[in-house]
């Protein structure tokens, strides 16, 4: 369940939607009923709105803090730091960005294998996003050049299929043709 | 007469909409920010066309430099000549009749031709071939002199535009502002509303003035020194600490980040401003001042450092504690826009509202700038941040927080119009912008974003290739939208009725102070 909702663009969505369809219903009602409806002032003493206040504020620290903090566990750098400190040995992947295209040094993965994959530009800003065969992004990353080591993080596959990698930073008139593939087999083939 | 006041009625249309009366006395402070907002509007028109262009030229295939190029003079047209503009004249006529100090001399017209001019070279040079995007990508505008894509003196002169636009932004407008606000004697007759700096509204400004050019410095002195050795005047290598792309991006950024959040601090202090002259019980207070500086402090310290949301896919070369730290700060300025909902809403309910189409296309504009906080939090978030950064998410987030504090200066503007102009507008059509523009760009900015929870890259110049064509054809559906409320809008303003004509309204200068 967490892991659909931190893990997938339409999580992010939904998160998106938690904050914005409450807010929206309560605005709407407060802005149409005190303009269209009954625009008289309010009866409610102040006492009350001091205490919807603390409410509210409380509510949204409440909300964001729990959101951020269990989404810790999904993040690809708490993946990459959990893998480097596990000893566990590494199948190292290294590429380099160039316009438009990318130099991968192993495109056949193994599913269950922390990779750990390692990228450099060597001309301009590119990105290196793995798309999952069912098309959503798996991770991006960001290649800067002029950097002395590499980007860097540690992912391992489930699947089994065809992945297409793609530059998710703009890097000019052929930035949309800049794209690779992984293919990911599964363990021992 | 004013120099502004004379090109003003030079402006075929334009004139109609936005001239100013010379007569009335308050020349002053209505001619230099009448101009800035009709040419903000001059510029809206263009690149409004090349948004609605964008998904046209994918559905016909009419090739990828071309949709690059609209790309890049739309987003930087709207950024910058546009909302940024319109918010210098708005918040300038403001400031005027707030403490009584006229916009004249040679500093307003340095303002609107830097401005101007500037974004004239960057468009030039983009008809050229220069497609760099509104961020630029350094150091892809060099890159691009090497691979070919557009020549060394087309990189010149978009950079000069560039240099002009950013002086503008981060020097010419806030010092003129900070000017207003402190030096200078009070001039009666140009008061029309006073305030003073414990007003919520005015101390957004002064600090939104401040934010610019303390963060807009380091990237001006960047800028300065690649556009000098890019002249030929100093080596190139000896500016080579300028021209490392980590250098550059990180003061890029720490000031775009920056720019957005002073632009926010400047609306919400706007909308701070002008919601107590609106309340139907004549009480012409906030709910709470506290609150309301609170929500504007927050938001000033939590985003000096949260431009690390930017870098977060950078890992390790961004360190992940960076990368938390960015995401952290990030949700912190979630917590002043929760004291400003708080703030407007409670003040409504407490007074009553009077259903005004300004005040309402203001508040309008705070639903759809409400809609992009919560796509800015989400995306600040590292585990999100690994999955849309890149993706449409990222043009829905920035193409919907210009639009929604557009949108609050629209309304804000609709407040100011008949002192600026001396002329009315219809509330009827006002009411039929407000209902499109809302609609359409909810509509876009939602469908933005589900582009990028799909997969959908941003600046992308083939979205068939992961079957996402459907959005792009949504978001032509809702740009339409949008794009008719807007020629509402300009009819409104065409047909702007003398005051004195208006049967009832010789009061309506006074009650829109
Ligand atoms: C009139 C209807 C409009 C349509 C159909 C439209 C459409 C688009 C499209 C298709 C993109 C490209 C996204 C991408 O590929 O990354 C875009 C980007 C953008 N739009 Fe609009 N837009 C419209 C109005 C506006 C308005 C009113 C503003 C500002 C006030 C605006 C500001 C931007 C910005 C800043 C970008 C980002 C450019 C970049 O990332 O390089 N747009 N728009
Ligand atoms: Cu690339």
């Amino acid at each position: 369940m967490l892991e659909s909702f931190y893990l997938t663009g339409w999580g992010a969505f939904g998160m998106m939607l938690f904050m914005l369809v409450p807010f929206m219903a309560v605005f709407f009602y407060v802005v149409i009923s005190k303009s269209y409806g009954d625009s008289s002032p309010s009866k409610a003493p102040q006492s009350s709105f001091v205490k919807m206040e603390r409410a509210w504020i409380g509510l949204v620290i409440v909300v964001f803090v729990a959101v951020n903090i269990a989404s810790i566990d999904f993040m690809p750098t708490t993946a990459t730091a959990k893998a480097m400190a596990s000893g566990e040995k590494l199948t190292e992947v290294s590429f380099t960005a160039e316009s438009w295209s990318y130099d991968i040094t192993e495109t056949k993965i193994e599913v269950g294998k922390p990779i750990r994959f390692s990228g450099k530009s060597l001309d301009t800003m590119h990105g290196f996003a793995v798309y999952h065969p069912d098309g959503k992004v798996l991770f991006t990353m960001m290649l800067m050049p002029g950097l002395e080591g590499p980007t860097s993080l540690v992912h391992t596959f489930k699947d089994a299929g065809t992945y297409t990698v793609r530059c998710l930073e703009y890097c000019g008139n052929s930035h949309h043709e800049m794209r690779d593939e992984l293919v990911v087999v599964a363990a021992g083939s | 007469m004013l120099a502004a006041t004379k090109i003003l009625q030079r402006l075929p249309f334009f004139n109609r909409m936005f001239g100013v009366d010379a007569e009335d006395g308050l020349q002053e402070i209505n001619s230099w920010p009448a101009l800035m907002i009709a040419s903000s509007f001059i510029w809206l028109a263009v690149a409004g066309l090349l948004g609605v262009a964008m998904p046209l030229i994918q559905r016909f295939d009419l090739g990828s430099e071309l949709f690059y190029m609209a790309l890049t003079a739309h987003g930087a047209a709207l950024a910058f000549p546009f909302s940024f503009q319109l918010m210098a004249g708005i918040s300038l006529h403001r400031a005027g009749g707030c403490v009584g100090k006229p916009i004249t001399g040679v500093l307003p017209a340095l303002i609107f031709i830097c401005m101007n001019l500037g974004a004239a070279l960057l468009t030039v040079a983009i008809l050229l071939g220069f497609s760099v995007s509104l961020v630029v990508m350094y150091p892809l505008p060099v890159v691009g002199v090497a691979n070919g894509q557009w020549s060394f003196n087309t990189l010149v002169l978009g950079f000069t535009g560039i240099a002009l636009v950013l002086t503008m932004m981060i020097y010419l407008y806030p010092v003129q502002l900070l000017k207003m606000m402190f030096f200078g004697k009070k001039r009666e007759d140009l008061i029309l509303s006073e305030r003073t700096l414990d007003d919520p509204g005015m101390l957004g400004m002064v600090i939104a003035a401040l934010v610019l050019i303390v963060m807009g410095t380091p990237l001006m002195i960047i800028a300065s020194y690649v556009l000098v050795a890019l002249y030929g005047i100093i080596p190139l290598d000896v500016v080579a600490w300028a021209t490392k792309p980590v250098v550059f991006q990180f003061a890029f950024f720490t000031f775009a980040h920056n720019l957005m959040e002073a632009m926010a601090l400047m609306v919400i202090s706007g909308i701070y401003a002008t919601l107590p002259l609106y309340l139907a019980d004549g009480t012409r207070e906030l709910y709470s001042k506290r609150l309301a500086n609170a929500a504007l402090w927050i938001l000033l310290i939590t985003s000096f450092s949260s431009f690390f949301h930017h870098f977060i896919t950078l890992l390790p070369n961004l360190p992940a504690s960076l990368a938390y730290h960015g995401n952290i700060m990030s949700w912190g300025t979630g917590i002043g826009a929760a004291l400003s909902i708080f703030t407007i809403l409670a003040t409504i309910w407490k007074h009553g509202l009077r259903k005004e189409p300004g005040i309402m296309i203001a508040l309008m504009g705070f639903v759809i700038y409400v809609m992009d906080g919560a796509s800015a939090l989400v995306t600040s978030n590292v585990a999100w941040s690994f999955q849309l950064h890149g993706t449409m998410w990222q043009s829905g987030h920035t193409m919907t927080v210009l639009i929604a504090m557009s949108m609050m200066w629209i309304g804000v503007l609709y407040h100011h119009y008949p002192v600026l102009t001396g002329r009315t507008l219809s509330a009827k059509q006002g009411n039929w912008f407000m209902v499109l523009f809302t609609a359409g760009a909810l509509g876009a900015g939602l469908v933005m974003l589900a582009g990028g929870a799909a997969g959908m890259p941003r600046r992308f110049a083939d979205w068939a290739q992961g079957g996402w064509a459907v959005y792009g054809d949504l978001i032509l559906v809702t740009g339409l939208l949008m794009a008719v409320g807007l020629i509402i809008l300009a009819a409104n303003f065409m047909k702007s009725r003398k005051l004195d004509e208006v049967p009832g309204s010789a009061s309506a200068p006074e009650a829109a102070e």
